[in-house]
């Protein structure tokens, strides 16, 4: 835990210096959250360069008004992350049109090479918490990992899983809260 | 409403991965206003929220163009460095259409002007427990219909009350949104019952200079779509 701990409080260091207008310390947030960032807004999105719209939006909202963070509702990298996803979802859910047609070009498309910025992110120990967070969505329920899956990595509302899967809403819920709280309880160790 | 924690904890893990909308966001927004200044609830939506935040960390990393931050730092000065926006249009695509957003909002900047109402509306909407007695009221301007937000300078929170609002539209809803230097920030979504809206906003409106009401879908996105159809400057 002692990494990501010490991941947490220099993400916290580093957006207080951003807010003092530190352009070093910006980058830094950049150098260390921006693959994360591109890779969930490309999973939702599936379209590269509206991927990187996103976020590149995200960080500008994060360069121009770092004091939207709250430490009160969570860590500084989940504060990104989901500034990435509320916009990746927005994004998913106005071009569903789009995003038929993007998902024909994805599953041919090659792909891509794993880790390849591995060197850039080892001082985060991304690596090592990416086998944790795929050892802990693993080891879900089979029936928990698809409400997870279809709801965060495919921008899915509770009320599409329900009607896709025929599933009660009441049902997706309690799926969800389930799935969430063993999570929590496997990636602790991983928490800044 | 409940005062336990039960139905929150299950729409705030929902909420936390996108997928609240319909009844539930409304309902959610409902219960925490009930619960007012709650440390429990707080905790539970970073819990939610960290949770979530750890998911992305499954996927393979992703390089994007080392630019982005070149063109980010140099083509968005920060305001206390340089309080006066280029005239100079930006060379990307995506500025481009920010600054266009951006037109517009500030446009309605100056339409909106604070008006006083009657405090006596905010001791009998106020939820119960933990919120203090607003000291201010501010008219939104705009489309037909009344609304109306009290809250305290400086300290976190606001009540938001309406009559006479028109049907924003079937699958609509209105969503607030608090100004910050020109930027939306998402506040809530109100979903009129016969014209009339009452809620509890739980945001820190310190950095806020105006209030702004859009038409949206169900979804509550996190960035307006359309233009502000109420808006309302602070303080």
């Amino acid at each position: 835990m002692g990494s990501a701990e010490t991941a947490g409080t220099a993400d916290e260091a580093l957006l207080l210096r951003v807010g003092a207008g530190d352009e070093g310390a910006f980058r830094e947030l950049f150098a260390r959250y921006t693959a994360v960032s591109h890779a969930l807004a490309f999973r939702l999105v599936r379209q590269a360069q509206v991927a990187e719209e996103i976020v590149q939006e995200a960080f500008l909202a994060v360069w121009r008004t770092p004091e939207r963070y709250d430490p009160a509702r969570g860590s500084v990298r989940s504060w990104l992350m989901g500034t990435v996803h509320h916009r990746a979802v927005d994004a998913v859910r106005r071009e569903q049109a789009q995003r038929r047609r993007a998902d024909q070009a994805a599953a041919s498309a090659p792909r891509v090479a794993e880790d390849p910025i591995d060197d850039v992110v080892s001082a985060l120990d991304l690596p090592r918490e990416r086998r944790l967070v795929q050892k802990a969505l693993a080891g879900l329920p089979d029936e928990q990992r698809d409400v997870i899956q279809r709801m965060y990595f495919d921008g899915m509302s509770q009320s599409q899983i329900a009607e896709r899967t025929g599933l009660p809403l009441g049902t997706v819920k309690s799926r969800t809260l389930l799935a969430m709280r063993r999570l929590r309880s496997h990636l602790g160790e991983v928490s800044p | 409403m409940t005062l336990d924690h039960a139905l929150i904890d299950e729409l705030l893990a929902v909420r936390s991965l996108g997928g609240l909308d319909g009844d539930d966001a409304h309902l959610l927004e409902r219960e925490l206003a009930a619960h007012g200044d709650c440390d429990e609830c707080r905790r539970l939506e970073a819990e939610h929220a960290e949770v979530a935040g750890m998911l992305a960390l499954s996927l393979d990393p992703r390089p994007v163009d080392e630019g982005i931050a070149d063109r980010i730092v140099a083509q968005e000065q920060r305001p206390e460095r340089r309080p006066e926006r280029t005239a100079t249009a930006p060379a990307d695509e995506l500025s481009v259409r920010r600054d266009a957003r951006l037109g517009r909002w500030q446009a309605a900047f100056g339409v909106a002007a604070a008006v006083a109402l009657v405090l006596a509306f905010v001791l009998a909407t106020r939820p119960s427990g933990g919120v203090h007695v607003p000291d201010t009221i501010v008219a939104f301007e705009g489309a037909p219909g009344e609304l109306a937000m009290a809250y305290t300078p400086g300290e976190r929170g606001a009540l938001v009350w309406g009559a006479g609002l028109p049907d924003p539209g079937g699958g609509m809803v209105y969503e607030l949104w608090m100004i910050e230097d020109g930027n939306p920030v998402r506040g809530a979504c109100l979903a009129p019952t016969e014209g009339a809206v009452a809620t509890y906003l739980d945001a820190d409106l310190s950095s806020a200079e105006l209030m702004a009401v859009t038409v949206e879908s169900t979804d509550c996105p996190s960035a307006p779509t359309t233009d502000p159809v109420f808006t309302a400057a602070l303080a």
